[in-house]
């Protein structure tokens, strides 16, 4: 028992060590990327950092303090089948999966259950869902808010998305409520109004 | 901080002990550029220490132990009290108020330590460092200046916060540890965070911190709190050794 016990957290320790330390990069103001290898493009009015670890491997997270403090994830373009990002715990906490055919409204409750699983939580909710327009088309923003586990800091966010080509397209924004919330949320809004295919 | 799995993001303590390479040294104080406090020339409202003590499964995951944190927060209390009047700075105890702003002292309590975890993460660790918190000087981390707001700071120049969070191998931890070394990997035991961070109350910076994940001292006893508290006050701004009269709520 105890050397399955042993063989398992080695087996962690190695899976936690494989992600490469790839450095942080700077997004310079005014610069226009390509983001989460997709096609999908964001102009910067500002100054970011572009963090070197990835959620998985169609999305990208650019800070400007740490993404304990404000995180931007690019989901670009989640293809039919697949979880938004890693699985956690995939045998017994599985991620719900994108559908190409789903519709606008159906991607907060994706996104608030795969936030339930990968949290361990029941601390996070949709707060509100209305349409809006996205890189041109149609799309959904909502506002959620969540506390991870062992941690009382409340956090809230705000997400666009919208299903194009059969993909999922999704920019979150989130931060403390505490003061952190607010200051970049100008800076957010200017990144999502500026997604272009 | 996305920190669900193992091959995503890393919280601090797992980070740390990724990045434990010399290459990778830790820095474990920063302070804004240009700060000073001159012996005798502040006050300083120390804030009820955020207190955390538990077991560390064999699988990693912490396990609060609410009679462990009980005795450290008595342990740490003692010591602090001890060292308060060596600070080179009058240090008086945040008086907590009721109701409604109970919160929102918790909330400001937890958002030190998540901005500290960040501190960590992306700035003292070189190989991890953000590109707009490499430039000269760059120590720029705040609470907001709508800290000063909360009841009973005014009249005060800082706000000090601590935190300790200290997770203690379950025999189950330790056993694992033995067959891994059989094997050649290191499985590491134990998290012993310890922050202590000055905060401006005009503006909200965070102004000095002191912060580590591998503190020494065992909070469950009286002798390893005054270890802790020392190792949290190295460096403490404007500290002299000269003992301040402190008067409690004033």
């Amino acid at each position: 028992m105890a050397g399955k016990i042993a063989g398992a957290l080695i087996a962690g320790m190695l899976v936690a060590a494989a992600p490469a330390m790839a450095g942080n990069s700077l997004v310079a103001p005014g610069s226009k990327v390509q983001v989460a290898k997709s096609g999908m493009s964001i102009r910067s009015d500002g100054e970011w950092n572009k963090l070197g670890r990835r959620l998985g491997p169609n999305t990208e997270t650019w800070t400007i303090d740490g993404d304990e403090l404000n995180d931007v994830t690019f989901y670009g373009g989640i293809a039919d089948g697949l979880p938004i990002f890693r699985e956690v715990d995939k045998k017994n906490r599985p991620l719900p999966r994108v559908s190409s055919t789903m519709l606008v409204t159906d991607i907060p409750t994706l996104f608030e259950t795969s936030y339930r699983i990968a949290y361990d939580t029941p601390l996070m909710k949709i707060d509100t869902v209305e349409p809006t327009s996205f890189a041109g088309g149609k799309g959904v923003r909502f506002t959620y808010s969540f506390t991870r586990p062992n941690e009382e800091l409340h956090r809230k966010g705000e997400a666009r998305a919208a299903v194009v080509g059969g993909k999922l397209f999704l920019i979150t924004y989130e931060a403390p409520t505490l003061h952190y919330f607010d200051k970049t949320l100008p800076a957010f809004r200017q990144l999502a109004d500026s997604a272009a295919f | 901080m996305k920190n669900w799995g193992a091959a995503v993001f890393l919280p601090a303590a797992a980070f740390a002990l990724l990045v434990s390479a010399p290459a990778a040294a830790q820095e474990k104080t920063g302070n804004k550029a240009g700060f000073s406090i001159a012996p005798g020339t502040a006050r300083i409202v120390l804030m009820r220490p955020s207190v955390k003590v538990g077991e560390q499964s064999t699988g990693g995951m912490f396990e609060p132990n609410a009679d462990w944190t009980a005795q450290a927060r008595e342990n740490l209390g003692k010591a602090i009290a001890a060292t308060q009047g060596r600070l080179g700075n009058i240090v008086v105890d945040y008086e907590e108020p009721n109701g409604a702003d109970t919160a929102a002292v918790a909330e400001y309590r937890n958002l030190f330590s998540t901005v500290a975890n960040s501190v960590i993460t992306y700035q003292f660790f070189p190989g991890n460092r953000l590109p707009t918190k490499k430039r000269d000087d760059a120590f720029e981390w705040t609470l907001g200046p709508d800290i000063a707001a909360l009841p009973g700071m005014a009249g005060n120049d800082y706000a000090l916060f601590i935190t300790t969070e200290d997770h203690y191998g379950s025999a189950g931890r330790k056993a694992a540890q033995i067959f891994a070394a059989f094997a050649g990997v290191s499985v590491p035991t134990g998290v012993h965070k310890g922050y202590a961070g000055l905060v401006d109350l005009k503006t909200g910076e965070l102004v000095w911190l002191n912060a580590d994940l591998k503190m020494g001292g065992d909070v469950r006893t009286a002798e390893g709190a005054q270890k802790r508290v020392e190792q949290l006050f190295e460096g403490f701004p404007g500290r002299t050794g000269i003992p301040q009269t402190v008067t409690a709520g004033n």
